[in-house]
Formats: structure tokens, sequence, C-alpha cells
């Protein structure tokens, strides 16, 4: 019942997200050999004196064309896409789940309904989850039909694994305004909260020697790109003890938020 | 055996204290009135029954349970309606009330059907489009509806006009001939007075004693509101208690006031009442500190 009013609330803002993530995809796939050309031209991104901009220019000017492109699919699909557009819709998503029912006073009608607060939650959340991570997974399936319009491959294991850490990233973000939500009686504060540890985190990743401490380092280029290219085993992303595992970290910090948002609605009074 | 059963609850946020040792009994098939001021706990006292705010002290059953531990079972017998209802604006009439009806597994269709037809609302337009008397009759309509066997309503007759208000005073009727147990608040301290089988009047966290309750309704029903034509002087027989901003008098009479009024001469008055106890009054005789002796009762 929630679950499919939720479903309806989003489900518009779903199709949206979906289609700019498509629209963005598209373009820079098709454009990729003309692209490609331009790099091998150009020396700029390779001379860069920022580390990671200057890996990137590395990477997708790899005088192997095949390797090059990965290279610019992890950038662009995962590092600029997931990055900007699937944070963007988890927060705006998640934004309104709880502080929109404060907001229209349609809180107290909800928690008075014969339903605990954790099936509430529940309810509300896993349409949201699925609302933000299921179109990572389709816009970059299509990404390899593209990909094959212009002669190129790329490869499907891989891309799997990259869409299943950006889907992880995203839905621990998704899970961090869910709380901020059931905390805040406004919209806008959660909005506020959210954006502000959001712009920090891109401020952090900017400046170049606490780099490290972002967020955003867990999804940018030097984390896409081994992926992609397949020179991060499986077990290094899932495993932290024999790898960093990053992704387990990731799911973890997910269901830390998702519990602290169950039990701030547990105690939440009207 | 009683449907609810209250045992010095008490409950405060932070340093204010809501309610202060509040004892009732409520009997099966009992209509409750509950009438207060604003601020007097009774939104919490009915939050409190349904299990979505937590006691501080006291013993609370509500359906034999205690809605600290079996929040979810008294939800699913009982019908809550929060005082400042908000309804889902994006939604339409028909679909909010298919969803706050579908929590519940059984529902009286006859009281649908005749809720539907008497409050006239336009089922397919958005939520967003109803004004606040529609709003509240939607609300009512998603908290009557369950087959339940307690309504909780705070504040049911909101917004809605005094035809509506009398068409909800005969379907509360009906469910309590049908057994149901109700309890509701309101401001309106004559309707709940014909309506309710017993009145309990909350001040500051505690009932007010119905023996001083009944002395200060007493004493206000010898007031007498008298608004005369404006070249009339006041007639001798009667003291001014109050003016109000209007210009009516709130007169004690020195003998019955219905003679009173008889004697005055003709077109002198425009407007008169004698014998109705306005909870305002009641709020302003009850909150005199000279009469202020409060305490809880069962």
């Amino acid at each position: 019942m929630i679950a499919k009013k939720t479903w309806r609330e989003i489900r518009v803002m779903v199709l949206v997200y979906m289609l700019i993530l498509e629209l963005l995809a598209i373009p820079v796939i098709l454009l990729w050999p003309d692209i490609y050309a331009d790099l091998q031209r150009s020396t700029l991104l390779r001379n860069m004196g920022i580390d990671w901009l200057k890996r990137i220019g590395e990477g997708v000017g790899n005088r192997d064309s095949d390797i090059a492109f990965i290279n610019w699919a992890a950038v662009m699909l995962f590092f600029r896409s997931t990055n900007l557009v699937g944070l963007a819709a988890a927060v705006l998503v998640g934004t309104g789940l709880f502080a929109r029912e404060r907001e229209s006073q349609t809180f107290e009608f909800l928690l008075a309904r014969p339903v605990s607060r954790g099936s509430i939650l529940w309810q509300k959340f896993w349409p949201c989850a699925l609302g933000v991570t299921v179109p990572i997974f389709l816009v970059n399936a299509s990404a390899i039909f593209w990909s094959h319009c212009i002669d190129y491959d790329l490869p499907r294991w891989e891309l799997f694994l990259a869409s299943l850490h950006a889907a992880v990233y995203v839905l621990c973000f998704l899970a961090f305004t869910t709380w901020i939500s059931v905390l805040s009686r406004v919209q806008a504060h959660v909005a506020f909260w959210v954006g502000g540890f959001t712009i920090v985190q891109i401020g952090i990743y900017l400046t170049q020697r606490i780099r490290q401490w972002s967020l955003f380092r867990l999804a940018d280029f030097e984390w896409y790109g081994p992926i992609m290219t397949g020179n991060t085993p499986r077990w290094e992303m899932f495993d932290p003890i024999r790898g960093h595992g990053f992704t387990t970290y990731l799911l973890l910090a997910t269901l830390l938020f998702y519990g602290l948002a169950w039990r701030a609605l547990h105690r939440a009074e009207l | 055996m009683n449907t609810i059963a209250i045992t010095g609850l008490q409950k405060a946020f932070g340093p204010r204290h809501v309610l202060r040792g509040i004892d009732l009994q409520v009997p099966r098939g009992e209509l409750l009135g509950l009438v207060g001021p604003n601020g007097a706990g009774k939104s919490t006292l009915l939050r409190t029954l349904v299990g979505l705010v937590t006691r501080d002290a006291g013993e609370v059953a509500v359906l034999g349970r205690d809605p600290n531990d079996h929040a979810l079972s008294i939800r699913r017998d009982s019908c809550y309606l929060p005082g400042e209802t908000g309804v889902y604006q994006q939604m339409t009439g028909k679909a909010f009330l298919d969803f706050a009806l579908g929590f519940y597994p059984r529902r009286q269709q006859g009281l649908y059907d005749r809720l539907l037809a008497g409050f006239e609302l336009p089922l397919a337009q958005k939520v967003r489009s109803y004004s606040a008397g529609m709003k509240q009759k939607l609300a009512l309509i998603a908290s009557l509806v369950p087959d339940v066997d307690l309504y909780l309503l705070d504040e049911p007759d909101r917004a809605l006009d005094a035809s509506v208000r009398f068409f909800l005073r005969s379907v509360l009727l009906d469910l309590k001939a049908q057994g149901k147990t109700i309890v509701l608040s309101s401001h309106h301290l004559s309707e709940v007075e014909t309506l309710a089988d017993r009145l309990e009047f909350l001040l500051d966290g505690a009932f007010v004693a119905q023996e001083r309750l009944a002395a200060a309704r007493t004493r206000l029903r010898s007031h007498t509101r008298v608004r005369l034509a404006a070249d009339v002087a006041l007639p001798s027989g009667a003291t001014v208690l109050a003016r109000e901003p209007d210009g009516t008098l709130v007169l004690l009479t020195d003998r019955d006031p219905l003679l009173w009024l008889r004697d005055l001469p003709p077109d002198a008055v425009q407007s008169a009442e004698v014998g109705i106890a306005r909870l305002e009054d009641l709020y302003q005789l009850l909150l005199d500190p000279t009469t202020n002796q409060r305490g809880g009762h069962s």
C-alpha cells in the first residue's frame, strides 16, 4: 500500500532521471571516435599538473583505442553521470520521504494506520532504492548497444561490476538522505544538510592533499577505471580482508544509515 | 468491560507536563466527550491511547491491551482521526480513501455509501482542489468507515458547517447504537453535550472534577447574553459581568432571565441567549485562579 503510493510519487522523477542518464550517455559514446582523435592530437590532459586529471588524460588517451574507450566510459558513465545525476536523484527522492509527510501534516495520519513504523520505512525505502539503482544498470546496459554502433565494445561483466558499485554508492546516499528526512520537519532542511555535506565532500575531493578523505574518492576514475579495464578483481571490491572491500563498506554504511533512520522513526514523537 | 482504562497517566515533553495523573474509565459502547482549551492535553491523551506517544507513568489499557506494547494491535481494532489531519494533496479523493481504508481488513460498506452521499465529495478530483471542509470530510470517511471497536476522533467537526455537523452527529449516534465506543474531543461544547453520554473537561493536563464542572455550568446558565438596540440604556435588575467587542453584554439578572427579558420594552433587544453555557465562558470561569482546584478522577 505505502510502497505503491511511494512509487506513484517518484515514478516521474525516476523516468526523468533515467532519461537524463541516457541522454548523457548517448553523445559521449557516439562521438567517441572524433573525441579520441582529438585526444591523440592534444597533450593538454596528459601534462596537467593535477595528478588525478593527468591520470584521466593518460587513461582516455591510451594508444590502444579499445582500452581508451573503456576508460572513457568509466569517466563519462560513472565518474560524471552517476556521481552527478545519481546522487542528485538519490537526494531528491529521499528528501521528501518523511519531511514532506511532516510538512503536509500527513505524518500523524500515516503513523496512526495499523502498520508498524519499521514497515512504513521499508515500504517507502525500497521503491526509492529500486528507482535510483535500476536505471544505472539499464542505462549502462544500453551503453553496450550504443558502443556497437561505433564498432567498439564494452566488457559486460566489468560494466556490471562497476554498475553494482555505482548503485551501492547511490544507495548509500539515499539511505543517508532518508535518515536526515526522518529527523527533519521541513524538506528544505534535508536539502540543506545533505546538499551541504555533498558540497563539502566535493570541496575535499578537489583539494589535492586531502582528497583521499573524500567520499567521492570511492567513485572517481581511479576507482571505476581499474574495475572497467578488469584490473580490480571481484574479491578486492567486496572483501575487506584480502582487498580494500570498499563496496562492502558502502553497503555496510547503507545499512547503518537505514538503521539510524529506523531508530529515529521509532523514537519520533508528534 | 471497559474499552479504555487509565490510571495515573502522566506525560511530559521536556519540562512541560502535558498530562498530570489522568484517571479515566470508558465502558464499551459509551460516547465520551472530551472538551478543553487548546494545549489542555486532549490530543496527547488520544495519541497515547493508540501508542503514538509513549507515557511517562501510569497504567493504560485500550481494548484490554497496553498501547506501549501492543500499539499495532490496538490500531488494528481502533481508528484514530488526528486533530490536524493532512490529506495527500497529489491524490484524488477516491485514491486517498482507497489508500486509507486499505489498511483495515473490514469496512462498513453501508456507512461508506451513506457518508459519500451525505458529504457529496468530488472524489475524482485531486485533493489539492478541495476546501478545508472537504478535506475534513475525506478524513472523516477514512476514520469512520473501518469496522473497528473504538473510534478516537480529535475535533471531528473542525471546518465543518452546521448542517454537516448535524449529519455527523447522526452518524456517530448510529455507530454508538451498534455498540462502538467513541471518544471525541471538540471545541463545540453544546454539540458534544447533546451527543455524548458523558463529558470530561480537560484543563492543564488534568480532568476537572465533575462537581466543579457542574457548579461552573450552573453558574454560567444563569448568565444572559443580550445585545441591546443602539439607543437603549441597560434596564434595571441586571448587573453587567462582561462587555464583548460586538456590544453584547453578559448579564446576571436579579430574577429569572426570561422574566427580565419579557419586561423589556419592545424592540429594545436585538438578540438574546439564555441558559447556554459557552465553552469560552466555561474556560474563563475554570481558569479563574480564585476557583482553580484541579485533580484527576475516574
